[in-house]
């Protein structure tokens, strides 16, 4: 069954905290409904579950990545051609350290940019319901669900007060 | 409504304010319990204070013994520099600790910015180690290299030529001006810091405290006047006390160490050996911190935040000396100076090379790699053993480069001209049992001076306990609980 | 921070994306004017590429000149970028808020523009394509890896990706803003692709905030290894008096982030005076930012000391005679006078006085003077040092600069401005999201009659042991 979003929005952070409330009474699990606002706000301001992640794996695994990668470049062209220049020897492991940690922190940057981004569950390609008056300051709550209980989110976001009509979107 | 500097109107919009738990009572309640902790001394203090003072009384055997040994043969020495430059390394060092996050304003430190402070008063003995080292400095008659420019042998037409009126005992004269300065200040911060706090004792305390308050808070009464200059004065001698730390650290690098061995040309090395004293420095507040918390009765008091804080401060520091030992290292193995071969060879691959191995486990690859994972830094233990770990690195480090350095000034001093080292000591020195007594009682000895001084001296900082009162707030954001930390000033 | 003005979210999304969303008056003048010069500088490399580097008054002994002081001088402004974001994000100094981004885009374009001019200074570029990765091992290329010319492209390539993708990363938030805002349907479409669909919920900020702080201390390493290798460059030779010396990595990081946070200081007066953002840079951020230059000045000035102490402790005769060249002979000795006094004698104890430092005015003008400095001294370490008299007198020689050079090296000060006056143009320079964290962390504790201002402290352990148990 099409999943079908609705959104209420809020001028103020306790009527926010009343919708998420509401829709824990009304069965929404946790994972339906979710919050939208403008600005970080700090964690549990609304009562809301604190989000889990695994962003701290990703710059290890990259960390490896790159570190293999340049112990191969570094290992790998002096072994192909094996030439002693300057009296050093083919693998000489200061000028061989610095291009593997040069290798090992590209790696971890970048895999803890894709761990960000794909943490943060982007990118997203369906907007679903929402509202520009959200990066205005508005605190807006979306509950994603089959098209026959988005009547009772709605209601629910309208009880604690929500600011003008719901919008509704698809997903 | 408002303007800004384009001349748009806005509407300014207003902040929520936060209750804190200041008050009379709680201000009370800062003082009355930790006059309490003070007030008590436990038999466990003085079973360990007897232990430390024994085995002070063994570094005072070592200390005669070496002194009878006269000071014309320099390996004899090289365990006794060794000691002398750990403890500039920990105990000279720890003070920064206060200082530093003091200057950043971290709230972090309030708890055990005193207990970095009373370090100091460990410095009188090393003021006392140093005295025998005046003799050992070698003049600058003897032609040798120098950082005071005298006896150089370049040409006459050059621009410095007038510096060769500086007298042949400068070295002396500046060394021992540096570290009585040291000292000084490190007492006077000390000092200043109590002021508040000895007036705590002299109204508070009771029988021979409040004597002793009353005779130190030189009429401290609180007055906004003082308050003031309270702030100032500490600021000044603060920057002080850091300027003449790495000042001496710089100098101890040079004159003990660089100029005994031919070759050794390093201009980062000042730099390096203070940073080993304020990642020493560092450890020594971490261990120090711990036995507070779980010896000292200072539990409620010394808790994940002091240590997570010291933590991420010990991580960067190790991180850090790889970098300033890789810098070092890098240019002298890719150079292949002659001179600087030789350097290595004494230092890091000859005799030393195993001292070197574990020195570089304890003191980076142990400290960094376990520092990186957040529950070891959010732990009580893991920080307290690694700052086991890099405290026992420096020791090793310092005993390595001085006994090495020593070792070859004995061999021969007239080369040391001709910048290159022909001979690398081919064995390590071992240290005789005076030296043993030497490390083991001046380490014990300033663990000893040191928990003397806490009875005397509050080691939890009173005014700043009672200062936070006012600057800290747990309050309800909406659902959340949080805490809101003002900054002040 | 005493001064404050509280702000609402739609009120700051005006203030910081007007410029965006219309055309300052001055904005095209000035980027047509850039333009020229960067075309000029271009123009000037074309001429250089077609007649070889004899137009350059590069030659035997000074075989490095602009090109490479201005590379080194680059790479210190780059360090600017993640010395105030990385430093100041993981010590939570709140000022650091209306400044990280401009600091981190200057990283990236200063970054750049270090980068032109050692392409420039090889005569033909595109044959550095042969020794990039991957080798072209088929044409008996042989890339020596021992070569401290390996680790340059490895580190500054390193730096440039990781800061670059620093940028995009923390921008997501303020993309979405832009998406939201824009007019056209075509521009509102580009944001839209650009932000990922960034939406704001709880997990997305977490993850921006954790992202900030791990991305900082990721790439402090990375930092303080770039220009490590940069003054390697120099340092592993002996053959040079004045470079072996072991002081030079952190002598070269202390000074890049001495050039580095005056630059920043300097935008951030232009900040005030182009785009008036006086509600959000104040007289406290200039006074933050100079007591910080006041600590790594004098630390500066330390190092400073410490490699000429050193360089004279050697008693080497060579290595005293280049010290008297770069200090008291001529041309180099006024130069050498004018370094000093721009980079240390003059700005220093102008920033010890509160008033100065809180002047916008000053602040600029006193961090130009720092950087015309910083800019001599690494062409009073390059040159003077090749310029050295040896004992074959056919090899004496000097360094006169060409047109052609200093064309280049004006380009790679146009490019700079310019990228910033562009980049500025799509995207805002100072984080929104950034600057609406800190309103809503904002509190006020009352001390008696005094208000002192506070702010919501998160990730501290004793939360997260209290939570587990």
């Amino acid at each position: 069954m099409a999943k079908k979003s609705v959104l209420g929005l809020y001028t103020e952070e306790d009527s926010a905290a009343d919708a998420l409330d509401n829709l824990r009474d009304a069965g929404f699990e946790e994972g339906e409904y979710e919050l939208l606002t403008g600005t970080p706000y700090p964690e549990g301001t609304f009562g809301e579950a604190e989000p889990e992640h695994h962003l701290f794996r990703w710059p290890l695994i990259g960390a490896a990545c790159g570190f293999t990668g340049g112990l191969i470049i570094t290992a790998g062209t002096q072994m192909a051609y094996p030439l002693i220049t300057g009296g050093k020897p083919i693998l000489s492991i200061p000028p061989m350290a610095i291009i593997m940690y040069e290798g090992t922190m590209l790696g971890a940057i970048i895999f803890t940019i894709i761990g960000i981004i794909f943490e943060s569950r982007l990118p997203r390609l369906f907007m679903g319901a929402y509202s520009e008056k959200i990066t205005e300051g508005h605190i807006g709550v979306t509950v994603t669900t089959e098209e026959g209980r988005t009547g009772v989110a709605e209601e629910a976001l309208k009880k604690a007060g929500a600011e003008g009509d719901i919008i509704r979107g698809w997903e | 409504m408002a303007t800004n500097s384009a001349g748009v109107e806005y509407e300014a919009v207003s902040e929520p304010y936060v209750e804190t738990e200041n008050s009379v009572d709680n201000r009370k309640d800062v003082s009355d319990r930790l006059l309490k902790i003070h007030n008590v001394t436990s038999n466990r203090f003085w079973q360990f204070a007897a232990l430390t003072g024994l085995m002070f009384a063994l570094g005072i055997i070592g200390f005669i013994l070496k002194v009878a040994s006269g000071f014309d043969d320099k390996d004899v020495w090289g365990y006794y520099v060794a000691v002398f430059a750990f403890l500039m390394t920990t105990t000279a060092a720890a003070p920064m600790v206060a200082i530093a996050p003091r200057i950043a304003n971290a709230h972090w430190r309030r708890p055990i910015s005193r207990a970095a402070e009373l370090w100091t008063v460990a410095g009188c003995l090393n003021l006392v180690l140093y005295i025998p080292l005046i003799w050992l400095l070698p003049s600058l008659e003897n032609g040798r290299r120098s950082l005071w420019f005298y006896g150089q042998q370049a040409s006459k037409d050059q621009f410095w030529t007038g510096f060769e009126s500086v007298p042949a005992y400068s070295p002396h004269i500046w060394a021992t001006l540096a570290i009585v300065s040291l000292v000084v200040l490190g007492l006077a911060l000390v000092w200043l810091s109590c002021l508040p706090d000895f007036a705590v004792l002299r109204d508070q305390g009771t029988g021979w405290r409040q004597k002793w308050g009353r005779r130190l808070s030189l009429g401290w009464i609180g007055t906004t006047r003082q308050w003031n200059w309270q702030y100032h004065r500490m600021g000044i001698v603060s920057a002080f006390y850091f300027m003449m730390l790495i000042f001496v650290h710089f100098f101890i690098s040079v004159e003990f160490l660089m100029v005994h061995v031919p070759g050794w040309i390093d201009s980062l090395y000042p730099i390096t050996h203070a940073h080993n004293a304020l990642q020493a420095g560092v450890a020594t507040m971490m261990l120090t911190i711990f036995c507070l918390r779980q010896f000292g009765g200072y539990k409620d008091y010394i808790g994940l935040d002091q240590f997570w804080g010291l933590g991420k401060l010990l991580l960067a520091l190790s991180l850090l000396w790889f970098w300033f030992w890789f810098s070092s290292f890098n240019l002298f193995w890719y150079a292949k100076k002659p001179s600087e071969l030789s350097l290595l060879e004494l230092l890091i691959s000859g005799p030393y090379k195993i001292m070197f191995i574990a020195e570089f486990l304890l003191v980076f690859i142990i400290p960094w790699f376990s520092m990186i994972w957040n529950p070891v830094r959010r732990s009580v233990w893991g920080p307290a053993v690694i700052a086991v770990s890099v405290l026992l690195g420096t020791l090793l480090d310092r005993i390595r480069l001085y006994v090495a350095s020593w070792d070859a000034a004995s061999r021969d001093f007239v080369s040391m001209l001709e910048m290159e080292m022909h001979e690398v000591p081919e064995k390590i020195v071992t240290p005789a049992i005076a030296d043993i007594f030497l490390i083991v009682g001046f380490i014990g000895g300033s663990i000893f001076i040191f928990m003397l001084a806490s009875r005397l001296i509050p080691v939890m900082n009173i005014w700043e306990q009672k200062e936070f009162l006012l600057y800290k707030a747990e309050a309800q954001y909406h659902r959340a609980k949080v805490l809101v930390l003002g900054k002040p000033r | 921070m005493q001064e404050h003005t509280q702000l609402s979210q739609k009120q700051i999304n005006d203030e910081l994306l007007r410029d965006i969303l219309t055309v300052p008056k001055w904005w095209l003048p000035a980027v047509v004017g850039l333009g020229i010069l960067v075309a000029t500088g271009l123009g000037a490399f074309s001429y250089m590429v077609y007649h070889g580097v004899g137009v350059t008054g590069l030659n035997r002994p000074v075989f490095w000149g602009f090109f490479i002081a201005n590379f080194v001088f680059w790479i210190g402004i780059s360090h600017a970028g993640i010395m105030i974001s990385a430093i100041l994000r993981l010590t939570q100094a709140e000022w650091r808020r209306p400044v990280t981004r401009a600091a981190e885009v200057m990283t990236v374009f200063s970054l750049i523009a270090a980068l032109h001019t050692p392409l420039f200074h090889v005569g033909r570029p595109w044959r550095v394509l042969y020794w990039i990765f991957p080798y072209d091992f088929d044409r008996g290329i042989w890339p020596n890896i021992r070569s401290p010319f390996v680790w340059d492209p490895s580190a500054v390539g390193t730096y440039l990706i990781a800061s670059s993708l620093f940028v995009f990363v923390c921008l997501l938030p303020d993309i979405a803003i832009l998406r939201d805002r824009a007019k056209g349907l075509f521009v509102k479409r580009i944001y839209a692709f650009l932000c990922l669909g960034f939406r704001g919920t709880p997990r997305q900020w977490r993850l921006q905030t954790v992202a900030g702080i791990l991305l900082s201390a990721l790439v402090l390493p990375v930092f303080v290894s770039v220009h490590s290798i940069v003054s390697w460059d120099f340092a592993v030779l002996i053959g040079v008096e004045g470079w072996h010396s072991t002081i030079f990595a952190p002598y070269f990081i202390i000074g890049a982030i001495h050039s580095g946070v005056s630059a920043v200081a300097m935008l951030m007066a232009l900040a005030v005076w182009l785009y008036k953002l006086d509600n959000y840079i104040k007289p406290d951020h200039f006074d933050a930012i100079a007591r910080l230059l006041i600590v790594v000045a004098t630390t500066w000035f330390f190092f400073f000391f410490l490699e000429w102490v050193y360089a004279l402790y050697t008693l080497d005769s060579p290595e005293i005679a280049l010290r008297e060249l770069q200090a008291f002979q001529w041309p180099y000795g006024p130069l050498f006078a004018i370094f000093v006094i721009l980079s240390f004698v003059i700005p220093v104890p102008i920033w010890l006085f509160k008033r100065f430092r809180r002047s916008a005015k000053i602040m600029f003008w006193t961090t130009i003077l720092v950087n015309i400095g910083m800019w001599l001294e690494r062409f009073l370490i390059i040159i003077p040092g090749l310029v050295r008299r040896t004992h074959m007198t056919f090899d004496w020689g000097t360094y006169h600069p060409s047109l052609v050079e200093i064309l280049i090296v004006v380009e790679t000060f146009a490019f700079v401005a310019l990228g910033m006056l562009l980049f500025a143009k799509v995207l805002p320079l100072i984080p929104l999201f950034d600057v609406k964290e800190g309103m809503v962390f904002r509190h006020l504790i009352k001390v008696g009659r005094k208000t002192v201002p506070a702010s919501i402290r998160e990730g501290l352990p004793h939360h997260y042991y209290e939570k587990k148990h």
